[in-house]
This record gives C-alpha cells, sequence and structure tokens, in this order.
C-alpha cells in the first residue's frame, strides 16, 4: 500500500498541499479529483518521488521514499508506472523505443524478450504494429495509449496516471477509463489516478479521495462520493452549478 | 497544444517579478540570480562529474552528439570566422601602417593572438550561441512536456543520460572545431594581407612568436570554454517552467549566460596565462 | 536549417535545401523591412509599446553590458600584454585599445550579447504570441500586429544597441585603463594620453556607431522575422530562438565586414 503522511509543498508564497494525508490499499483503484489548481498533478508527482515535498512522508512498502539516497531511488521507481499529462513520449524515439525505453533501462531482459512484451503491449491498447511510428505522427488519443503502454510496460505494482483522457473525445476517454480499469484487473496493481472527467472517471474507481485549495477534503468509497452530502464534494462530483466553489 | 498545467500557474504566480526595481536594484537582481545560477551549474557540473565515474555508458551517444554539434556548427563557424580574420588582418594593418610601415611581423602577431585567444574565444562565443542555444532548447521542451519526468521514472537521471554525453561530445568537438576556425580565419587573414597590403604569404606565415605558453592557453581555454557551454546551457534547459514561454526564456538564457561564460572565462584563463608564461 | 531527417538526402540536396532555406529567411525579412518601413515612415506605430520595449530591452539589459563591458576591456589588455611588453610601447597601449575597443570589440561584442539577451528574448516573446494565437487574436480586431507589435520592437531595439555601444566603448575603455595599471604597470593618465594623442579621431566613435545601427537592423529583422515565423508549440519557440541568435551572429560579423570595407 502507499501511505502519504502530512505532505506539506509550497511554490514560493503559494502553498499548494497542505499537510496532506491519504492511504491507498493494496489493488485500489484509486481516482483523485478537485478543480483545477488544486494540487492533484503535484501530490501525483510527490507519490512518484519526483518532487520534494518540505513535509511529510510518502511510505511505499514500508519505505519512505524521501529517506532513500538518490541512486537507490532511482532503482526504486522500477516499482512505479506512470502516464504524465502531456504524454510525455521521447519525440526522438519510435513508438517501440519508447516502450522498450524502461525496460532497456532497469531490466536485463534480452531483445527477444522486450520486443515480445512490446508486441504484446501494444496489442493490449489496440494500436498493434505501430512499433516504427514515430510519436509526432499519432493523434491525442493514439500518443495517450501508447503512454499507457509504456506505464504499464514494467507491470510495476505501483501505477499512476495522471489527466489520462484529458482533450480526448468522449468515446475516446471512456475507452481509456475502461483499459486502465481492465489493465488494474488484470495486473492487481494499485493504482492513482487524477483526472477532471469526474463523472467518467467514476464509472471506474474503487475509491475516491478530493483536494481542495491542498487540503483532501473527502476520502471514501465511489458510492460514498457520490451519495455525500458534504456541500463542495456534491457540487463537484455531480457538476452543480450553485454551491460554495 | 499543451497547455500549462496547474502546477506551472502555480510556479508562475510566485515567480510575478516585482515592479520598478529601479537600476541599483536592477543590478543586484541579476547579480542574486547569477549567483543562484552559479551555484546551479555548479551543482550540475558535480553530478556530470559523478555520473561519468558511476553512471551508466550509454554507448554511441557520445559519438551521435559530436557529430550533431560538428554538423550544426561546422559552415557557421567557417563563415563567421573566415570574415573576422579578413576584418581583423585589414583593421590591424590600416593601423599599424600608421605607426610602424613595416608589416612583416603583421603575421606572426597575428597568429600569435588567434591561438592564443581570439580563435578559442570568438569560436566558442559563436558556439556558445549555436550549440549552447540549441541543448537549453531541446532540453527545455523536454521539461515542458514531461518528458524529463519520464525518464526520471525509468531510472535515467536527465543529468547522466540527456547532459553527461553532450559534456564530453562538446569538450571534443569545441577543441576540434577551434582549430579549425583558426586555420580559416589564419588562411583568410593571409590572403587579405596579401591582396591588400602585398605581405606574401611565406612572410606572413612566421610562427617564430609562437611558444609553448600559447599553445597550452589555448588549448585550455577549448577545454574550459568546451566543458562550460553545455553545463551551463544544460542547467538553463533543466530549470525551465512553463510552456512555450518557458522554453524560449531557456534558450535566451542560456545564450547570454553560456557567452557570460565565455567572456569571465577567457578573463581568468588569459590572466592566468600572463602570469604563468609570461 | 535543412531537417535531417534519417532518410539522409545526399550532399547536394541538403546543401540546396540550406541556400533555399537562407533564401527564404533574407526574402522574408527584407518583406519585413520593407513594411516596418512603411509604417514608420507614415509613424503609424504604438507608442506606449515603444516606451514599454525601451525599458525591457534597454533598462533590462544595461547590467549585462556593464559586465561584459569591463571584463572586455580587461581581456583587451591581457592580450596587448605581451606586444607592448615586447616593443616597450607602454604609451600606445591607450591608442591600440581604444582602436579596437571603439571600432571593432566595443559594437561586435555588444551586439552580440544583446542578441541573446534581448533579441533572442524578443523572438522567444513573439513565438509564444504566435504560438498561443495571439497575434490572430490581434488581426481579428483589426488591429495591424506590424506598427502595433513589430515597429515599436524594432526601434526599440536599434535605439538600445545604439547607446549600449556608446556607454559599453566607455566601460571597456575603464576596464582596459585598470586592467593596465594592474597588469602592465602603465598609469591610467598615460593610458587617456594615449587615447587622446590624435591618433584616434571621432571618426573612430563614429564608425563604431554607426556599425551598432547596421548590426541592431539586421538583429531586429532576424529576431521578428523568427519570432513571426514560429510552428509548432513550444519545441517551436526553442528552435526559433536558436535560429535567431545564429542568423544574428552570421549577419552581425558579415555586415561588420562590409562595412569595415564600405567606411574606410
Amino acid at each position: 500500500m502507499i501511505a502519504i503522511e502530512e505532505i506539506e509543498k509550497s511554490f514560493g508564497h503559494n502553498q499548494v498541499l497542505r499537510r496532506v494525508k491519504l492511504d491507498v490499499p493494496k489493488g485500489c483503484l484509486y481516482g483523485l479529483i478537485g478543480p483545477g489548481a488544486s494540487g492533484k498533478s503535484i501530490l501525483l508527482k510527490i507519490i512518484a518521488g519526483l518532487i520534494r515535498p518540505e513535509g511529510g512522508r510518502v511510505v511505499v512498502e514500508g519505505q519512505n521514499i524521501f529517506e532513500m539516497p538518490d541512486i537507490e531511488l532511482q532503482k526504486f521507481r522500477a516499482n512505479f508506472g506512470m502516464l504524465f499529462q502531456n504524454y510525455a513520449l521521447f519525440d526522438y524515439l519510435t513508438v517501440y523505443e519508447n516502450i522498450a525505453f524502461p525496460l532497456r533501462r532497469m531490466t536485463t531482459m534480452t531483445e527477444e524478450q522486450i520486443r515480445e512484451r512490446v508486441a504484446d503491449r501494444l496489442k493490449r491498447v489496440q494500436l498493434p504494429g505501430f512499433e516504427d511510428r514515430m510519436p509526432s505522427g499519432l493523434s491525442g488519443g493514439q500518443k495517450k495509449r501508447i503512454g499507457v503502454a509504456r506505464a504499464t510496460v514494467m507491470q510495476a505494482p505501483y501505477v499512476l496516471y495522471d489527466e489520462p483522457a484529458a482533450g480526448l473525445d468522449p468515446v475516446t476517454s471512456q475507452r481509456i477509463f475502461n483499459l486502465l480499469r481492465d489493465e488494474q484487473r488484470a495486473a492487481g496493481s494499485t493504482v492513482i489516478m487524477v483526472s477532471s472527467d469526474i463523472e467518467r472517471l467514476l464509472t471506474v474507481t474503487d475509491r475516491v479521495g478530493m483536494l481542495y485549495r491542498g487540503r483532501l477534503i473527502f476520502d471514501g468509497t465511489t458510492a460514498e462520493a457520490q451519495e455525500s452530502q458534504d456541500p463542495y464534494v456534491r457540487q463537484f462530483v455531480h457538476g452543480l452549478v450553485d454551491g460554495p466553489l | 497544444m499543451s497547455s500549462a498545467g496547474s502546477a506551472d500557474q502555480g510556479a508562475q504566480d510566485g515567480e510575478a517579478p516585482p515592479q520598478e526595481l529601479g537600476l541599483v536594484g536592477e543590478i543586484g537582481a541579476t547579480a542574486l540570480d547569477l549567483f543562484d545560477g552559479a551555484r546551479g551549474m555548479y551543482s550540475v557540473l558535480v553530478r556530470t562529474l559523478y555520473y561519468t565515474a558511476y553512471g551508466r555508458r550509454e554507448p554511441g551517444s557520445t559519438v551521435h552528439y559530436m557529430y550533431e554539434i560538428g554538423n550544426k556548427s561546422l559552415f557557421f563557424l567557417t563563415v563567421v570566422m573566415g570574415f573576422i580574420g579578413m576584418i581583423l588582418v585589414y583593421q590591424a594593418g590600416v593601423q599599424a601602417k600608421r605607426v610602424i610601415p613595416d608589416l612583416t611581423l603583421l603575421g606572426a602577431t597575428y597568429l600569435e593572438l588567434l591561438i592564443r585567444d581570439l580563435a578559442a574565444s570568438i569560436g566558442a562565443l559563436m558556439l556558445a550561441t549555436r550549440v549552447g542555444a540549441g541543448i537549453a532548447a531541446e532540453i527545455g521542451s523536454m521539461v515542458v512536456t514531461e518528458q524529463t519526468d519520464a525518464l526520471r521514472m525509468c531510472a535515467a537521471d536527465p543529468i547522466d543520460y540527456l547532459i553527461k554525453p553532450r559534456f564530453f561530445a562538446s569538450i571534443v568537438m569545441t577543441t576540434a572545431l577551434i582549430i579549425w576556425s583558426a586555420a580559416v580565419a589564419f588562411t583568410s587573414g593571409m590572403l587579405t594581407a596579401y591582396s591588400f597590403f602585398e605581405v606574401a604569404p611565406r612572410t606572413f606565415c612566421n610562427l617564430s612568436l609562437i611558444d609553448k605558453g600559447d599553445l597550452i592557453v589555448g588549448l585550455s581555454k577549448c577545454v574550459a570554454y568546451g566543458a562550460a557551454i553545455p553545463i551551463v546551457s544544460g542547467y538553463c534547459g533543466l530549470s525551465t517552467f512553463g510552456g512555450s514561454e518557458g522554453v524560449g526564456w531557456a534558450t535566451t538564457r542560456a545564450v547570454v549566460n553560456s557567452s557570460l561564460a565565455v567572456i569571465i572565462l577567457n578573463f581568468f584563463i588569459s590572466g592566468a596565462g600572463i602570469f604563468l608564461f609570461p | 536549417m535543412a531537417s535531417n531527417d534519417d532518410g539522409s538526402p545526399g550532399l547536394f540536396h541538403t546543401m540546396g535545401e540550406s541556400l533555399l532555406g537562407m533564401a527564404e529567411t533574407a526574402g522574408g525579412m527584407g518583406v519585413l523591412f520593407g513594411r516596418i518601413l512603411a509604417r514608420l515612415a507614415r509613424l503609424r506605430f504604438d507608442g506606449a509599446e515603444f516606451m514599454r520595449s525601451m525599458y525591457k530591452m534597454g533598462v533590462k539589459s544595461i547590467p549585462i553590458v556593464i559586465v561584459t563591458a569591463l571584463f572586455t576591456g580587461g581581456i583587451m589588455v591581457i592580450q596587448a600584454a605581451p606586444i607592448v611588453k615586447r616593443y616597450g610601447a607602454q604609451g600606445l597601449l591607450g591608442w591600440g585599445a581604444g582602436f579596437g575597443t571603439l571600432r571593432e570589440i566595443g559594437p561586435l561584442l555588444t551586439a552580440l550579447m544583446l542578441s541573446g539577451r534581448v533579441g533572442a528574448n524578443n523572438t522567444a516573446e513573439l513565438g509564444t504570441m504566435v504560438v498561443t494565437e495571439q497575434i490572430d487574436a490581434l488581426r481579428a480586431l483589426a488591429i495591424d500586429p506590424i506598427s502595433f507589435l513589430i515597429a515599436p520592437r524594432f526601434l526599440a531595439f536599434i535605439l538600445t544597441l545604439f547607446f549600449s555601444t556608446l556607454y559599453a566603448d566607455a566601460l571597456a575603455l575603464l576596464g582596459a585603463a585598470y586592467a593596465g595599471k594592474g597588469l602592465l604597470d602603465v598609469e591610467p593618465s598615460v593610458f587617456y594620453n594615449g587615447l587622446t594623442s590624435g591618433l584616434l579621431s571621432f571618426s573612430d566613435v563614429g564608425v563604431g556607431l554607426i556599425k551598432s545601427v547596421v548590426f541592431g537592423i539586421i538583429m531586429a529583422l532576424a529576431s521578428c522575422h523568427f519570432g513571426l515565423a514560429v510552428k509548432g508549440g513550444a519545441p517551436g519557440v526553442g528552435r526559433a530562438v536558436n535560429a535567431t541568435v545564429v542568423a544574428s551572429a552570421a549577419g552581425i560579423f558579415v555586415l561588420d565586414y562590409f562595412v569595415s570595407f564600405g567606411i574606410s
């Protein structure tokens, strides 16, 4: 499981996260919601150890990732897969090399095993035969799916998705969400997902947390979120115009 | 178009510059910036050297960047150095004639100046714009599209994976390109001297003033500039924030800071050269 | 600036492509120059934008010009030191440094530094405005981007370079005078005598200043041209900035050659 304890983070005078405390149980698909600039993406990057918080701990499998030396943390990241908001595909590498990149850096697999694994991943995201394309020639939805393939290629026990469906049409985004849930169920991984597309996000999540102005104001099951009477949560989940937000 | 994420907005709000600093405030702020930057660059340098010892060998990538640096700059440098050679010899000739009518030592003095300073410094200023801006633009775009974060998630530290190969490629290629620049500038200077002042090429090619000190100073400048350019521009690229505006800023800063680094290093290496090889 | 795809085209193909690219750039800059001049001649440019640009380009560049000029003056003396010692020509140090600074090094280095600080910055700003469709928004509001954005910046750029060269000259000579005292034991007063003894005339300053105006024109054109021609998001802005500094540097040296010959 991932335990996030009392995380504090600010940029200049702008406090982005205030004492955020959150537990994500093993095998859970956790959805993180909140209005824009509420610190969701930052929290995700802190969990991955990409940003150092001013205070608090992130404990993954009993280890506080911010107490590890840099080299150790680099190796520990083999336990994580991550999909970035802007896809973050390496634009100078082919699709094949993009997906193979984590395997090359963090495993000792042979070229044949890598080829097999990448082909399998591409089939899973329904883009078989895309190996030799360059990322610049792909559509937004295709890039996201290649990003998903790269995030899951290590079969890491923890996977983080930052806005997996932003900027996609409704049909494509529902497909992406279903794909992510199927992936998670098949691999038994622990997933944290940030999305602004609440309606579709809630169709796949087990648990939901809501960030508002840097604080975690809600944490519970998907059903609890949908029935919550908290005015902030209610307004946000149901997309109401009237309310405190 | 990828819009800047919420984090970037936060960062920009925090960085909004206070208005109307006044001239002294402006200079002070610049000094503080420079100091901060120098510290950041020093840390990039230390980490580059660390990864040189303990990092992962990336076969072929240093050669790839060497090709890229050389290929990108050869033509540009040849044109610039050719013109520089003509300008310098012409100006020097016209002025020297006013004081000493004898131009036999023109070539020897020019060659000494080229080797000691001009080839390395002007060549490096050009490379700082050409190569430095390129490095910052590439790394900066990778930062704003989160590719550097993706690299870190794959156990590939951007310093190890992006800056280290450029660092070695730049040291080797800067030295090679500067030797080439010196040759170009000398040849064009020789032709100018011949056609304007009738100095025979044989008189112009006079190596008598070159000594060990000149060569050592010139070569150490090549290495120092070659090392400084990727470190300074790599640092500027890695500290990019925001969207396309951020990349533009990073590239600008890379050009300015690597040019400044060249000028300041030149001052200190030349000064040391004077005391060590009088 | 030819694209280097992996399906590597032959040498001549690449050369032809770069030549075409250069011709296109030169043509684009020429057209832009004409359009800017048309606006300036009829005084149709935005005054407020001009003042803003003067502040952003001129005032903000003062620190970097000071640092560059002082160090450059020092370097000039360091480089002249062996020659001065060889001929025992302490009295000529001021003349040599003055001549080199005023005619060549002052305008050249100031232009090179400002090409990064001002030219590249301007490209980045314009490029960002193109990428975020702000230029299109101006056009949609029936505001002429040339007279509103480009012409004021063009003018401000040239003036910035002119005045920066003027005080960079003075500061570089100051740096040279004290470096001469420190390194060669040449008293600053001897140095100033060398400067004013008649070997140098106002024309040396004038040539330098004319150069600075010529450099200013080419740099301002390059920076506006590449800024407006940005395509393709953040990486496009980076590439445009890169192209600006390279074109400015090449333009500066080539024009320096022609101005040096044309004037003397």
